[in-house]
């Protein structure tokens, strides 16, 4: 990407009078223009960087045929509101939205340009041309539990969390199954920042977690190396989302749970481009190549992998499933009984913590 | 390392950053200055900082062309504010703002780097003792000189002509000027020293307290530095406090949650916005102290002129 046209772009976004620019419907001949926003600046590492990935993917898919407009560091508000309508008047007839608050501002939007495609992270909101789409990391955090299982010494896991959302809660429950799936005596520490980005904060959560005892380190959706670093420093094994952050912990790094979104920017590009894009719910994991497991350290033996390998087979062939019963919560209630599986509203809308979790869940 | 020394140590850390951005702002405050710009000048620095030492590999320099850097921020606001006596409320908002537009400009080829960390000095015998040792004789050498300059600063505006002539600047410039003070002088270099010491505090956010760069790290932290000084009351001591305090609740709320304390995490998230508040309020009340401590002719323009 080109930092600097970005930073132009994003300036001339901020004062642009929206409407001023309509265009009208495109030539045959013209490229696709692509838009996609994003929340965070675009760094090396994170989520921003997945998404642009995801639609460098199109491009090489499409070369010229497709032109790629990204618009970096976002707020959410009424500004993206503003910024989604330029990208609109600017002729994008395919948006990216790359944060969950800019759902209403796009979904109005997308009701508004009806030929227009419109994808959305991480939302609940439908429309015949707005998807939203979510990855299922519990997948791939249930198999991380696995390994921090084998490592882990002291039986504390800790975890450096954003907001309490069912995304994020559902990712800390799929890593504490994982890891008592191995050794049910482990137990998992929740720090919560209420923050997508405070990088001192998140480095202080993990060195309080380590303080507290916790010897491997989740880092739940920071968009920064913070918790990672920490990490490597106190001779802790430390994971996270989105993308690899192994550079940052040569060592201790245990694995990364990526996510892709190649696959499914270019399949809904393509049936733009056919006409027969239908709006819905994507919720995307290992099965879709959305949700990826790489980067293991060598640490973890050879016995071990071979059993997160057998069950990343039987989750992606569906034969187990991360939420398969029993499951009990922090109560000690059982939620699920053994033989029956939780059903997929019940995860999207998740507001509860498994036993062996620790920490109690703001409400 | 034990919680309660991470605790306890981690606090006296976390500290620094806004004792070393509260004290500037005193300065600025005590010759009469109202610079709300500490949030702008903050982040750029710790982006130029960052990107000084990420380059070149040596802090010092980093921390140095990081000062630079704040003190250039801060002449804007000089110049506008005491040159073309536009209203300083105002003026340090604006060049706040743009502090943080152009940190992210200056840092966006480094966004999520990261560099080694400096270690604190270990000081022989002390900082094996238990406990203390730690705490007080492992931190880095930048926490040491921050407290030692709160103390110096105290010392001059107590006991210095310097502290006299500015202190006399920020009640009465007028009377000031009479005497025979340099006022502009005075106003000029003291924003300065608040550009300078709001740049060191960057520059120990983005190289030593946590050693990467990321747009918006700052995250409101300069904002807490400017409310400080009103919480001290215009003291040095009670500003070291009240930094004290603030990084003693901000870490608190995190080792509260990793022992599974049953308080909701928002509600800790919120708890040094919240003693902010109520220690205002508690101040305040008491209208004749405020008058007795604050600086008299804070935030008013001066023109120069020998009467109001």
């Amino acid at each position: 990407m080109n930092a600097f046209r970005n930073k132009m772009l994003k300036a001339l976004a901020a004062f642009a009078v929206s409407g001023l620019l309509i265009n009208t419907a495109a030539n045959a001949a013209d490229p696709l223009k692509i838009g996609l926003l994003t929340p965070s600046p675009i760094a090396d590492v994170g989520w921003s960087k997945a998404l642009v990935d995801g639609v460098d993917a199109v491009k090489a898919k499409y070369g010229d045929d497709v032109e790629i407009n990204v618009i970096e560091n976002i707020q959410e508000g009424p500004d993206a509101d503003r910024i989604m309508n330029k990208m609109v008047g600017d002729g994008n007839e395919f948006l990216v939205l790359g944060s969950f608050g800019f759902m209403n501002g796009g979904l109005k939007l997308a009701k508004r340009n009806a030929k227009r495609t419109f994808l959305h992270a991480s939302g609940y909101k439908t429309a015949k041309n707005f998807s939203p789409f979510t990855a299922k990391y519990y997948e791939g955090a249930y198999l991380m539990g696995m390994a921090a299982a084998e490592l882990t010494k002291t039986k504390k896991l800790g975890v450096v969390s954003a907001f309490a959302i069912p995304e994020l809660i559902s990712t800390i429950n799929g890593f504490t199954l994982g890891a008592r799936s191995i050794d049910p005596e482990i137990t998992v520490d929740v720090i919560w920042i209420n923050s997508w980005f405070d990088p001192a904060k998140a480095q202080d959560s993990a060195k309080a977690l380590l303080a507290g005892g916790a010897d491997i380190l989740f880092s739940n959706a920071q968009d920064t190396p913070s918790v990672v670093t920490v990490g490597e420093e106190g001779g802790a094994y430390v994971f996270n989302l989105n993308g690899s952050m192994k550079a940052y912990a040569p060592t201790k790094y245990l694995g990364v749970v990526k996510t892709d979104w190649a696959p499914f920017f270019v399949a809904s590009v393509d049936a733009h481009l056919a006409g027969n894009f239908e709006g819905q719910n994507q919720w995307l994991g290992m099965t879709d190549d959305v949700v990826v497991v790489e980067d293991w350290n060598s640490d973890i033996s050879e016995d071990m992998m071979a059993k997160i390998e057998a069950t990343q087979a039987d989750i992606v062939s569906g034969a187990k499933h991360v939420y398969d019963g029993p499951l009990v919560n922090q109560a000690g209630e059982t939620v699920i009984a053994a033989g029956e599986r939780l059903e997929d509203g019940a995860i999207l809308g998740m507001d509860w913590h498994v036993e062996g979790v620790n920490s109690p869940l703001p409400k | 390392m034990s919680t309660i020394e991470f605790f306890l140590a981690g606090t006296l850390s976390a500290a620094t950053i806004f004792l070393l951005a509260a004290l500037g702002e005193l300065v600025a405050e005590k010759s009469g200055v109202l610079n709300l710009g500490v949030e702008g000048m903050m982040a750029v620095s710790a982006a130029v900082g960052f990107v000084v030492t990420y380059e070149t590999g040596n802090h010092l320099l980093g921390f140095a062309i990081a000062g630079v850097s704040g003190v250039i921020v801060s002449l804007v606001f000089a110049v506008i504010t005491i040159s073309f006596l536009a209203n300083q409320v105002a003026s340090g908002l604006a060049v706040g703002i743009l502090g943080l537009g152009l940190s992210a400009l200056i840092g966006n080829n480094h966004e999520s780097l990261t560099i080694a960390s400096t270690n604190g000095i270990a000081i022989p015998f002390f900082s094996d003792l238990p406990l203390i040792g730690p705490v007080l004789f492992q931190q880095n050498i930048v926490v040491y000189l921050t407290f030692a300059l709160a103390l110096c600063i105290g010392f001059t505006f107590k006991h210095t002509r310097l502290g006299l002539a500015i202190r006399s600047t920020g009640e009465n410039p007028h009377a000031a000027q009479a005497l025979g003070f340099p006022v502009f002088l005075i106003r000029y270099c003291c924003v300065a020293f608040g550009g300078l010491l709001a740049g060191f505090a960057g520059a120990y956010a983005s190289t030593i307290y946590t050693p990467l760069w990321a747009d918006g790290m700052i995250a409101g932290r300069g904002w807490i530095a400017v409310a400080l000084v009103v919480f001290g009351t215009w003291k040095t001591g009670r500003i070291a406090f009240g930094a004290l305090l603030f990084g003693m609740v901000s870490l608190g709320e995190l080792i509260a949650q990793s022992m599974g304390a049953r308080i909701p995490s928002q509600l800790l998230s919120s708890l040094p916005y919240i003693v902010t508040i109520i220690v205002l309020a508690i101040i305040s009340t008491n209208a004749a102290r405020m008058r007795l401590h604050a600086p008299f002719s804070l935030g008013e323009v001066f023109d120069g002129s020998e009467s109001r």
